[in-house]
């Protein structure tokens, strides 16, 4: 028991609930030590020149470039985001090609970054990579670009990261940057790998989990190649799987990167098992053509930042770095009406431009202003059965057979009628009916002139006919 | 029982003492040949002299439900709260801790807050400017060529107070019954973990109901009427109040989908070390409780229409949306309703014999943001409904009481707990009168 009354209260520092990126507290820190921090910044993207220090070679064909930035600044960046780099695959002389890759490094550790390139044999791109970029490469970069980030402070910072194939990457990032940071967050990590042997990360992720109490990382693979011995999950992604490993998963924050067919199935499972859509956070590494265009619109934004903050340095470079900004929520990339854009590491040249857009094809008719009456056509329609029953205070037609009683298929579809003895003695379930033909057998729950204006008891009532009812 | 007299509520004695032989002992009667599983005579509902010793006997001596500590996030805030007769300042000091005060100004008695809420350093009464700390001390008091005044003899009284689990109660005795620390440590571990200091206030509404304070709290503790409430009957299931062998056909259906819930979130609550079994004390202490955890139909989140959460910012550590409620009731004016996302508090300030002020608040996170996290509309509209409902029910039965063909009616078996509060407070009272 507290009793507030009795003990003056002790000033406690300020323990480090949830999470906390170390540059939160800057925000709002005009002068002093901690000021020094936004010598991380810009918090925005940048166009910038880097270097390949160092390659590591990870399980399931792929590679870790760590790079640091020519001009020695760090890079100031969030656990999910992106950078988008220019490839020279053919040649210096030519134009280089544009290929967007998560940063799998932590951003507490600014002065080198890292992304994690996955070797498909029949691209265009990584192929190259793997093979031309090594320690000494300079590459020309654009970033941090996206939305797909650990928020800068989080006092639940309660976690499900899912991650399969090469998405772990953002997942990666995310992860060294909790394990590096103070602070009570709890993160469960499920990785679907295609092969028991391929992996990526896997001896870091056995290295945290076994240290870092804050942490638990499952493994499951897909339903071909489960091999002798394989000790944990199989089979694709499913609700009991979900609850398997985070059975308290619809109170957590889910960071999701993939492939957009299991980023799909995520979407539909999570929602089954009660997570809210707003908790869920997406990064596709593969996606339709509505994917890709939001993508491109990202880096077209992050490209228009970066020109005008590289105008405004080159104006004055000390007044600028003077206005730094102190709340570094500014640049929140890829936000449109919608919500937040997603992000991906997608081969932009394959999106035609000029290619007319899908969007907004639907014919619903704009009638402006609000009609006198609502109209039954534009309702949800729930159940089966030969009958409709329009319910137009609640807005919604019911299918259902002319044997059932009208109350329970009413009540399942969320149309509010009070009832008690359901058996047409009480009369509290009594409701009016505005067109359509009943067959009541009440039990004295209703009087003859209440039945001759129209009312009846759903209770023991079934349809003959389609009908419209005010409820 | 015909006439009630005006007796003056005499500070330095009992009420009871005051009345006349013959009324108390009319009164004494009415107590005494209380007709066990049956509401109340009449008089119990309508009489003046009753109603004041229910303020002296129940509210003077009982510790009571004030407010919660999100009603007074910072030093210096306080609400006022009136129970009957008495006006207490509830204040958040300077150590955290609070101070209950009367709001009685100790020179000629005025009102020393006037507003229902605030915020205010020393309290100075609004007619002469005596001028009070947060303790209560006399600290100012103009008094040109007073030679024997001494400030120390008149500081405001002090009433007793508790905050457990964020909850603010107060005791007017002078001393307090012992036995509400024990009942403190029954509901503690269940709220605690809602952590209602990090929490603020999203909605607060005052509805003054034309009924008996005890015809509000009889409402309260029954769901047999809970047909009448149907966006209640969305997320709570209809079953509340039954028991196996009780249930209707026409619920069975209700029943298992109600014993499948509770199951799973027992599971949920062994697994995080909530505690959720049902302590039943309603009028086996002095300090009344019943308390437990149970579960919510649909998504079992909170009190929505499909059960699914109406704020999405999880209260304090709390791991998980799907924690029904974890409800509270007790003696003698309050209930609560704790969710994952919200806390509802509910109070009951009497007024008179005939007019009860129901105070519902709404709590979300402190850093739940309206607009984003929550609908207000959304937030509020169950239990907006459902307070209406009630007090329209409430009502009904005031009028009732009125009416020379009153006579009381039996308690069914799902009242029990009507019967319990009706037994708890006639045991109360007639210690008092003893």
């Amino acid at each position: 028991m507290i009793e507030l009354g009795t003990v003056a209260a002790i000033l406690e520092p300020q323990r480090i609930r949830g999470l906390e990126m170390p540059w939160n507290r800057v925000m709002g820190t005009t002068e002093g030590p901690a000021g020094a921090a936004r010598a991380l910044g810009p918090w925005h993207p940048q166009e910038f020149m880097a270097e390949c220090v160092e390659t590591v070679p990870e399980a399931g064909g792929m590679m870790t470039f760590v790079f640091r930035r020519c001009d020695g600044a760090p890079l100031a960046f969030r656990a999910g985001q992106y950078v988008n780099v220019a490839f020279p695959v053919n040649g210096e002389d030519q134009d280089p090609v544009d290929r967007s890759y998560s940063l799998s490094s932590s951003p507490t550790e600014p002065w080198t970054f890292s992304i994690t390139v996955k070797c498909d044999p029949t691209g265009l791109v990584s192929p190259w990579v793997h093979e031309n970029v090594a320690p000494g490469t300079v590459l020309e970069m654009l970033g941090p670009v996206g939305a797909f980030h650990l928020p800068d402070a989080d006092r639940r910072a309660r976690y499900l990261l899912l991650a399969a194939g090469a998405g772990i990457t953002p997942i990666m990032s995310m992860l060294r940057t909790i394990h590096s940071l103070p602070g009570t967050a709890d993160v469960v990590v499920l990785y679907h790998g295609a092969e028991a042997g391929g992996f990526a990360f896997h001896e870091e992720l056995a290295y945290i989990a076994s240290v870092d109490s804050r942490v638990k990382v499952f493994y499951a693979l897909g339903d071909r190649s489960k091999p002798e011995g394989w000790e944990w999950l199989s089979g694709r992604l499913t609700a009991a799987m979900l609850d398997d490993v985070a059975p308290d998963a619809n109170g957590r924050q889910v960071y999701a990167c993939g492939p957009e067919g299991y980023l799909n199935t995520a979407t539909e499972l999570l929602g089954k098992i009660g997570v809210d859509d707003t908790s869920i956070n997406m990064e596709f590494f593969t996606g339709d053509r509505q994917t890709i265009l939001e993508y491109q619109a990202e880096i077209a934004l992050a490209v228009d930042i970066a020109e005008e903050i590289a105008e405004e340095i080159a104006d004055s470079a000390e007044d600028y770095y003077e206005s730094q900004p102190t709340a570094f929520g500014l640049y929140e990339p890829g936000y449109d009406a919608e919500g937040p854009l997603k992000a991906t590491g997608l081969p932009l040249e394959t999106v035609d431009p000029d290619a007319p857009t899908s969007e907004a094809p639907d014919g619903s008719p704009d009638v402006g202003p609000e009609a006198a009456t609502p109209d039954a056509s534009s309702f949800d329609t729930v159940g089966t059965g030969s009958l409709t029953l329009s319910f137009m205070r609640t807005g919604i037609n019911v299918r259902i057979d002319p044997t059932e009683h009208i109350l329970g298929p009413a009540q399942r579809a969320g149309v509010r009628i009070g009832a008690n003895c359901k058996e047409g003695m009480c009369g509290s379930c009594k409701i009016v009916k505005l067109s359509g033909e009943i067959e009541m057998n009440h039990q004295g729950g209703i009087r003859a002139r209440e039945i001759d204006a129209g009312k009846f008891l759903p209770c023991c009532s079934t349809a003959r006919t389609d009908m419209v009812i005010d409820a | 029982m015909t006439a009630s007299v005006n007796a003056p509520l005499n500070s330095r004695g009992k009420l009871a003492s005051s009345l006349p032989a013959e009324q108390l002992a009319e009164i004494s009667e009415l107590f005494e040949f209380r007709r066990k599983g049956y509401s109340l005579d009449a008089p119990f509902y309508t009489d003046a002299t009753i109603f004041k010793i229910d303020m002296e006997a129940i509210f003077g001596q009982h510790w009571i439900f004030a407010a919660s500590i999100a009603e007074l996030p910072e030093a210096g805030d306080y609400v006022t709260v009136d129970y009957g007769p008495y006006s207490l300042i509830v204040l958040r000091n300077d150590d955290g801790g609070v101070n209950v005060l009367h709001n009685v100004c100790r020179h000629r008695g005025a009102r020393v807050l006037t507003e229902p809420a605030g915020s205010t350093g020393n309290l100075v009464c609004g007619y002469h400017s005596w001028t009070y700390s947060p303790e209560g001390n006399l600290i100012h008091a103009s008094a040109p060529g007073e030679t024997k005044f001494d400030k120390g003899c008149f500081g405001l009284k002090r009433a007793h107070s508790r905050v457990v689990a964020g909850l603010i109660f107060v005791c007017i005795a002078d001393e307090p019954p012992a036995d509400f620390d024990e009942t403190a440590k029954i509901f503690e571990p269940y709220l605690a973990p809602h952590d209602l200091s990090k929490t603020k206030i999203a909605y607060q509404q005052n509805i003054v109901e034309e009924g008996n304070w005890k015809l509000v709290m009889e409402n309260n503790r029954e769901c047999y009427h809970c047909d009448g409430h149907p966006e209640l009957a969305c997320s709570l299931f209809p079953t509340w109040g039954l028991t196996e062998g009780l249930i209707p056909a026409h619920l069975e259906e209700v029943w298992d989908r109600n014993k499948e819930a509770q199951s799973s979130l027992e599971e949920r609550c062994r697994r995080y070390g909530l505690p959720y079994e049902v302590v039943e004390e309603l009028d086996t202490r002095i300090a009344g409780i019943r308390i437990s955890r149970e579960s919510l139909d649909g998504d079992g989140e909170s009190f929505s229409p499909d059960g699914h959460r109406l704020s999405k910012k999880l209260l304090g550590d709390l791991p998980d949306f799907r924690l029904g409620r974890c409800s509270m009731h007790l003696q003698p004016n309050s209930w609560f309703h704790f969710q994952s996302d919200h806390v509802i508090t509910f109070g009951v300030f009497p007024i008179n014999e005939h007019q009860s002020l129901v105070r519902t608040t709404w709590l979300v996170a402190d850093d739940a943001e309206e607009g984003v996290d929550y609908d207000l509309e959304k937030l509020t509209y169950t239990w907006k409904q459902t307070n209406l409902q009630d007090k329209a029910f409430v009502e009904l039965c005031q009028t009732g009481a009125g009416s020379p063909a009153y006579e009381p009616g039996p308690y069914m078996k799902s009242e029990y707990q009507v019967e319990a509060f009706i037994n708890w407070y006639v045991q109360r009272v007639q210690e008092h009168l003893a």
